[in-house]
């Protein structure tokens, strides 16, 4: 199964053959389940997304046309899946719930570099919460999954250009919630 | 638009060099001239360095149980030495049972309507066959002893001709009953017991996580170890879905480890440090680990090397990173 490619796997579960399925688990499952933790910020829901995708890749692998790429319709059914999720109104208080546990740090183990880095970790997470949906999906797609503008308007279902805008928006706040406070030179969050 | 709100707007794809070479260029020429595009360049450029900043997770492996489990029900092996229950709630048994008594008495007095009072041939009462907890079951009436103790309440009653031609009826009901086991922690029984109750949370109420407070308290006295618990725990904290009871099994597996070193346990320590999301998960297995590497257990290289990986691991949990790198330093040559 290894070697073959992914156009070759769809068309024997296309056939009815669902033993690729784990080979194409394997070859994607980290990258959607990334996308949809860092999108929802809920492990249990990247979890459940992450199942979602691959069980509905199998029910409608008829759908899956040879043109396109594998990545970009697992990534196009995780999207739907993420956003129907924060559709709901009950999921929107779940958002950002998955609480990380501060230990103090032992301050011989501790380097300045590791505990700054671990503070941009935080301060990026936090900061891509506050874009809207629509502008975190296209900078989560841009930046973490390296896809080009024409893949992620094919995923989100809208033109490039609006990919360009929301990228172009969502990188507007970022900056302003991450860059350097000119008059402290200290970090800061100004948008959260 | 200015030349400088156009290259702008141009920056984001200039961090990906999504465009052409010749507006590449021309971009590059106009930030290097005007010292706010410069600004707001280095702004991108630095916002785009803290994106990456947040580290990729793996997957936690029972996403792919669960996925192959849709898939292929049968490509997931069932849990082992699980005692042969069915997921019911364990005190149907007894509706039938009881039903049954309706069934006896029933007979019996019909039978022995306007007949000369005699004294009564009882039915030999239930016997003391092993315990069984059965989704359900069917008894003859010879089977049940001819008093109902305890008035039961009865619900859910259907009333059905068995076998007419043979005169035969039946009479099936639930009834709500309380079961007591007792035994000694080690007995097989009552560890098979035990681990079904640690490892079918949804089976049962309140929660699971009182069912390892419970194995806690029991197992970790003195001699009191045992292997099917430590597994039990070990399926627990693979596959739990609730990161609470996945820390308690954790936690709980750290106190009971170091006098049963159990191969598969280690793999499940192994697995939460490696892809646990949850970093109080993490930092409980890691804790386990140390405890096993100080009682001298032997680790086997694959758990070395994921010490070892965990310890260097820049975007780890520091509390982890020392650790595992404690951990290190205690594995026997």
């Amino acid at each position: 199964m290894k070697s073959l490619s992914d156009q070759e796997l769809m068309r024997i579960v296309q056939a009815g053959d669902f033993s690729p399925a784990s080979e194409i688990y394997d070859r994607y499952s980290t990258r959607i389940y990334n996308f949809s933790y860092r999108f929802l910020r809920n492990s249990e829901a990247a979890e459940d997304a992450t199942q979602e995708v691959f069980v509905k890749m199998l029910k409608h692998a008829s759908q899956f046309h040879g043109d396109a790429k594998l990545s970009t319709w697992l990534f196009s059914i995780a999207a739907n899946w993420c956003r129907d999720y924060l559709r709901k109104a009950d999921n929107k208080a779940k958002e950002a719930e998955d609480v990380l546990i501060s230990l103090p740090t032992p301050v011989e183990l501790a380097p300045d570099r590791n505990l700054e880095r671990r503070q941009d970790e935080e301060r990026v997470r936090k900061a891509l919460m506050v874009l809207t949906p629509e502008q975190r999906e296209a900078i989560l797609l841009s930046r973490y999954q390296g896809l080009s503008y024409a893949e992620i308007a094919q995923i989100s279902g809208c033109s490039e250009g609006a990919v360009k805008t929301r990228v172009f928006r969502a990188m507007e706040t970022l900056k302003k919630a991450l860059t350097m406070d000119a008059s402290g030179g200290t970090r800061c969050l100004t948008a959260i | 638009m200015s030349d400088c709100d156009l290259i702008r707007e141009s920056m984001p794809m200039l961090l990906t060099e999504s465009l052409d070479s010749q507006r590449r260029e021309n971009a590059h020429l106009h930030i290097e001239q005007c010292p706010l595009c410069s600004e707001e360049w280095n702004g991108y450029k630095e916002t785009w360095q803290l994106l990456g900043e947040v580290p990729e997770v793996d997957v936690p492996a029972r996403v792919k149980e669960r996925f192959l489990a849709t898939v292929n029900p049968q490509a997931v092996a069932p849990p082992r030495n699980v005692v042969p229950f069915v997921r019911r709630p364990a005190v149907r048994w007894l509706a039938q049972a009881a039903a049954l008594v309706v069934i006896a008495s029933g007979s019996y007095f019909a039978g022995h309507r306007g007949a000369p009072v005699q004294e009564a041939k009882l039915p030999p009462i239930v016997q003391q066959t092993p315990f069984s907890i059965a989704e359900s079951r069917v008894l003859p009436a010879s089977a049940v002893s001819s008093t109902i103790e305890g008035r039961p309440d009865i619900q859910n009653i259907s009333f059905t001709d068995v076998n007419p031609s043979a005169g035969q009826i039946g009479v099936s009901f639930d009834i709500t009953s309380h079961v007591t086991v007792t035994g000694h922690p080690n007995d097989a029984s009552m560890v098979r017991l035990m681990r079904y109750v640690l490892e079918n949370e949804d089976r049962m109420s309140p929660s699971s996580a009182r069912a390892i407070d419970w194995v806690r308290t029991t197992y970790s006295q003195p001699g009191y170890s045992n292997p099917e618990i430590i597994a039990a725990l070990s399926n627990v904290l693979r596959n739990d879905t609730h990161e609470g009871v996945r820390i308690k099994a954790a936690d709980t597996l750290k106190t009971l480890t170091p006098e049963m070193s159990v191969p598969d346990t280690r793999a499940a320590l192994i697995s939460a440090l490696k892809s646990d999301p949850n970093p109080a998960v993490r930092i409980k297995a890691v804790e386990a680990l140390l405890n096993l590497a100080r009682s001298g257990a032997s680790l086997d290289a694959a758990t070395v090397e994921t010490l070892r990986q965990k310890a260097s691991q820049d975007d780890e949990n520091v509390y982890v990173r020392v650790k595992a790198a404690e951990a290190l330093s205690n594995v026997r040559p």
